[in-house]
């Protein structure tokens, strides 16, 4: 079938933010997991796991553009890129050379609160990937000229995934209007402007306070020697010098006092709508319980919402939820696409019933046990692959502290009662608490601020 | 939020503060161990009575169990006109079957944590399921539900139907990185199967009617077109029992299954312009008919393409991402079926550098026919297939593709456990013949573009005569 590209995004989300079960999970190998910090702060966790001759590596730092300003929104980002990009012993390009001619292959992602880094590669390459780490934690360098050529492409990442498409301009927009104190309002990607102004000093202050060993936790999952990697750990990272404590972000979102509306208008076939409002942070039991919230409400096609909204009522082509979980307070969101022609304000008020009947009865039995068994197969889907598990060891590890609270998560949520999940829906999906987007096609005649900047001889 | 590649393996979405997720395509290019290469795991093969072949397979290394459906037919069974027709039936089949209606059929599904879809292709429609082990036996009972008892409710067509045609207005609005490739194979494949859309479009699912997808369920959905892979955590004896109780009863089909011919090259070169008011960008696919899943080169042919554009060093990504940050990603690809498919180089940038793009795109397929490969990059490309191959099969959903894919096509174990050795022995002279054989001149292809039409029109004229349509027409390519 033929489907917008954000359900499969939906579909993700909600299986990614569904890892769950009972009892520490008897995951097979968990305990030959192995863990050790070096002197200058570098924390590196190591499960052996022989299934295939390969190794997932994945480095986290505790940096994103939540520690980000106006004037340099995006460059957590951008210098993400740039960690690619070349240092004072390897030119431009020579790292992924030398990484794919070794078989390896990589990227790296940015979000509001990490970066992370990820190599994939055969085990015979493993001291050369360390070697490449290494140099570039230590040695990064910014070529002028390379600087100039990423900004281009960074601009184009944003143009595919924001400016030209619907769902992703809705979504900018709200987190800006959701957030108005907390940093949380800034796009990862960055304000156009900011990607046009970026500086190599900013670059170099950057790297400065955020690319410190004891900013760092390194995840190396696979067919490895936990030995082995501490040598070579000793070898190419231990040399690294610790830097002073990056600024912690110490702003906290206000408490909302009203709900906050937003109207976009776009070239578009499609209406869509989404709400978000104020969550908790990663580490809160409570944000647990509002996954089950939202699993019960949108997760699948036997939820709430896809059985009222899309099923028996045809006011959305489709409708999906996703939950933030980051250092901070997040937000908790429901979108829907609606049908051509249709309103956006009955889409609006469907979804409001479903969340007041929830928040008035609770879940049932049955929806309540369903989320928990969603829960525990999205678990070990999630550690199906040396990749997955290299993920979820530095998601636990970074946002809740320990790596092995992630064995916990299946009893986590066994725990949850239906009254803990009526309980959060009546608290966080509050209307003073929300902010309502709705993006709604763009009447004929309205020229597009493109092309009027383009008349205007501005457009970049 | 924001990740570094997307263009080539890799995309990256994100929504909200603080979740983000990257994906990986499936690159040709992934392909086999380091030294020796992995083995494909010991499986048993079986042909029950009626034609349904099983491929078993047990791993008890998780406590999941994945099972894959391949039922031949697909869209080559639409009839013309009535494009999605497959697709309609592939999502119509989960909305009751047995003793379920639509709703509860997902909750059986979904109240014990597994996931069944049913998707169409061009030759063939495809299920698969992921369940915890525990619940092998409601795998089976669901899936043969589906396929041998669905209710095809005509409430839930027209809802179906609906929805279809609301969710490619709806793809229409979002990024076109998703649709450009439907664009492609209607332009390039005209008046051959594999430019039909397998989701149909909006003007053809209109035409579709209930009785279109009871026929082709009579004619397709039969025991000799069946492939069920299952690999997890299992008695294999005892699976076999279940699995020819479950789908043995289903009768033999009346007719052959449909097949395409092989399609003619395009020659010369014609370009086809959709118009997206306000993008500020244009994305664009440029293709011939490659190369088929059986061809005998296939494996230099993905060497040849992970050099040209089938990793983030390649020379497209290098030409017009890495030197030029022209783009965020550029790639190229082969869909391989039966028959040829695409090979398709894609691509997107800003508005006002479309023809520099492109340009730089054409000169670098020029490029790769008059230089070729050096022995370096071809070491290079040789050990990034070997390297990567391994995690192409870690999962048991994987593995279970991988079966279907290897009977649907007659294929071997040996596509899997000599893929080492035939990736090995690709050499400069095989590298040559297949870039002269299988990798498209310049001057040859169809090309589409999707952009803002008033700002490129009168640019892109110099690459052959130009088709123009909107992005809202109902089809994906012009009348």
């Amino acid at each position: 079938m033929n489907r917008p590209s954000l359900l499969a995004l939906g579909l993700v989300l909600a299986v990614a933010a569904a890892p769950l079960a009972a009892a520490p999970a008897p995951v097979a190998g968990a305990d030959r997991i192995v863990s050790r910090t070096l002197p200058n702060g570098l924390e590196i966790v190591v499960w052996p796991d022989d299934d295939i001759p390969n190794v997932a590596m994945y480095t986290w730092y505790r940096v994103g553009s939540r520690n980000e300003r106006p004037g340099i929104t995006g460059l957590s980002h951008y210098f993400e890129h740039m960690m690619f990009n070349g240092t004072k012993t390897r030119p431009p390009g020579e790292f992924d050379r030398a990484m794919e001619a070794s078989g390896g292959r990589n990227n790296a992602y940015t979000s509001s609160d990490v970066t992370v880094y990820q190599n994939w590669f055969p085990v015979s390459a493993t001291p050369l990937i360390f070697d490449l780490e290494s140099d570039r934690m230590r040695y990064l360098d910014f070529d002028p000229k390379v600087v100039e050529s990423e900004r281009g492409v960074v601009y184009s990442e944003r143009r595919s995934s924001v400016d030209n498409d619907n769902f992703g301009t809705l979504i900018e927009q709200m987190q800006a209007t959701a957030f108005i104190a907390h940093p949380y309002q800034i796009p990862t990607i960055g304000w156009p402007s900011d990607i046009e102004g970026w500086k190599v000093e900013d670059l170099q202050a950057f790297y400065r306070q955020y690319y410190a060993p004891n900013n760092a936790v390194m995840f190396v999952v696979g067919a490895v020697d936990p030995e082995e990697i501490f040598a070579l750990a000793e070898r190419y990272l231990a040399p690294l010098e610790a830097q002073p404590a990056p600024p912690p972000v110490t702003t906290r979102e206000p408490p909302q006092l009203g709900e906050r509306r937003l109207r976009i208008q776009r070239e578009a076939q499609t209406p869509i709508v989404a709400m978000a409002w104020h969550s908790t942070a990663a580490p809160d039991r409570q944000t647990r319980v509002m996954e089950v919230v939202l699993s019960i409400l949108g997760s699948g096609d036997s939820s709430r919402l896809h059985q009222r909204l899309v099923e028996r009522e045809q006011a959305a082509v489709q409708v999906g939820t996703s939950l933030d979980q980051g250092f901070d307070p997040g937000l908790a969101w429901i979108y829907a696409i609606v049908p051509p022609g249709g309103d956006p304000a009955n889409t609006v008020r469907l979804i409001d019933e479903e969340i007041a009947r929830l928040a008035k009865d609770g879940p049932t039995a049955p929806e309540l046990a369903k989320a928990r068994n969603q829960a525990l197969a999205g678990f070990w889907r999630g550690l199906e692959t040396i990749s997955g598990k290299a993920q979820a060891l530095g998601t636990y590890h970074v946002f809740h502290g320990d790596y092995r609270k992630l064995f916990d998560a299946p009893a986590v949520y066994e725990g949850i009662t239906a009254e803990d999940v009526r309980q959060a829906a009546a608290t966080v999906l509050r209307v003073n608490n929300r902010t309502v987007g709705v993006l709604e096609p763009k009447p004929a005649d309205t020229p597009t601020p493109e092309r009027a900047a383009a008349a205007a001889g501005g457009a970049r | 939020m924001s990740a570094r590649c997307g263009g080539l393996a890799r995309v990256a979405i994100a929504l909200g503060a603080g979740v983000l997720l990257a994906t990986s395509m499936a690159a040709e290019a992934a392909a086999s161990a380091a030294p020796g290469g992995v083995r494909l795991p010991e499986f048993e093969r079986v042909t029950l009575d009626n034609g349904v072949e099983l491929a078993l397979m047990p791993k008890r290394d998780t406590p999941l169990v994945a099972m894959n459906v391949v039922v031949r037919g697909g869209l080559l069974a639409d009839a013309p006109g009535r494009e999605g027709t497959a697709a309609l039936l592939a999502e119509l089949m989960q909305k009751g079957a047995g003793a379920r209606d639509g709703a509860a059929f997902a909750e059986a599904i979904e109240s014990v944590g597994g996931q069944l879809t049913i998707d169409a292709g061009a030759e063939s429609l495809s299920l698969g399921a992921s369940f915890l082990a525990r619940d092998l036996g409601l795998m089976i009972e669901l899936a043969s539900d589906a396929l041998l008892r669905p209710r095809l409710n005509a409430t839930e067509f027209d809802k179906v139907r609906e929805r279809a045609i609301q969710s490619i207005a709806a793809a229409k609005d979002a990024d076109p990185r998703a649709l450009v490739g439907q664009y492609g194979n209607a332009w390039l494949f005209r008046g051959h199967p594999y430019g039909r859309p397998v989701g149909g479009s909006e003007e053809s699912l209109a035409m579709v009617t209930l009785e279109d997808l009871k026929r082709h369920y009579e004619a397709q959905v039969r025991g000799d077109r069946l492939i069920i892979a299952v690999v997890g955590d299992f008695d294999t004896a005892d699976l076999r029992r279940r699995l020819e109780s479950a789908f043995g009863s289903l009768g033999r089909a009346a007719a052959a299954a449909p097949v395409a011919t092989r399609a003619p090259t395009v020659e010369g070169r014609r370009v086809l312009l959709v118009d997206k008011p306000g993008a500020t960008q244009t994305y664009f696919w440029l293709g011939n008919v490659g190369a088929s899943r059986t061809d005998p080169e296939r494996t230099a042919q993905a060497v040849v393409n992970t050099v040209f554009g089938g990793r983030f060093t390649s020379m497209l990504n290098t030409e017009l991402r890495i030197k030029s940050g022209l783009t965020y990603g550029a790639r190229s690809a082969f869909d391989r079926l039966a028959e040829p498919g695409a090979f398709s180089i894609t691509s997107f940038t800003a508005t006002e550098s479309t023809v520099q793009a492109l340009d730089l795109a054409l000169a670098t397929l020029d490029r790769l026919h008059a230089e070729g490969i050096d022995a370096a990059t071809l070491e290079s490309a040789r050990s990034y297939m070997l390297g990567q191959f391994p995690p192409s099969i870690e999962t048991n959903g994987a593995l279970a593709a991988r079966l279907t894919d290897l009977l649907m096509y007659g294929l071997g174990r040996d596509d899997v456990d000599e893929f080492a050795a035939r990736v090995g022995a690709v050499d400069g002279a095989a590298a040559k013949r297949v870039i002269g054989q299988s990798f498209p001149l310049s001057r040859n292809l169809a090309i589409v573009l999707v952009g803002d039409a008033a700002r490129i029109r009168e640019q892109v004229g110099k690459y052959g005569p130009v088709t123009e349509m909107k992005i809202t027409d109902p089809r994906f390519g012009p009348r």
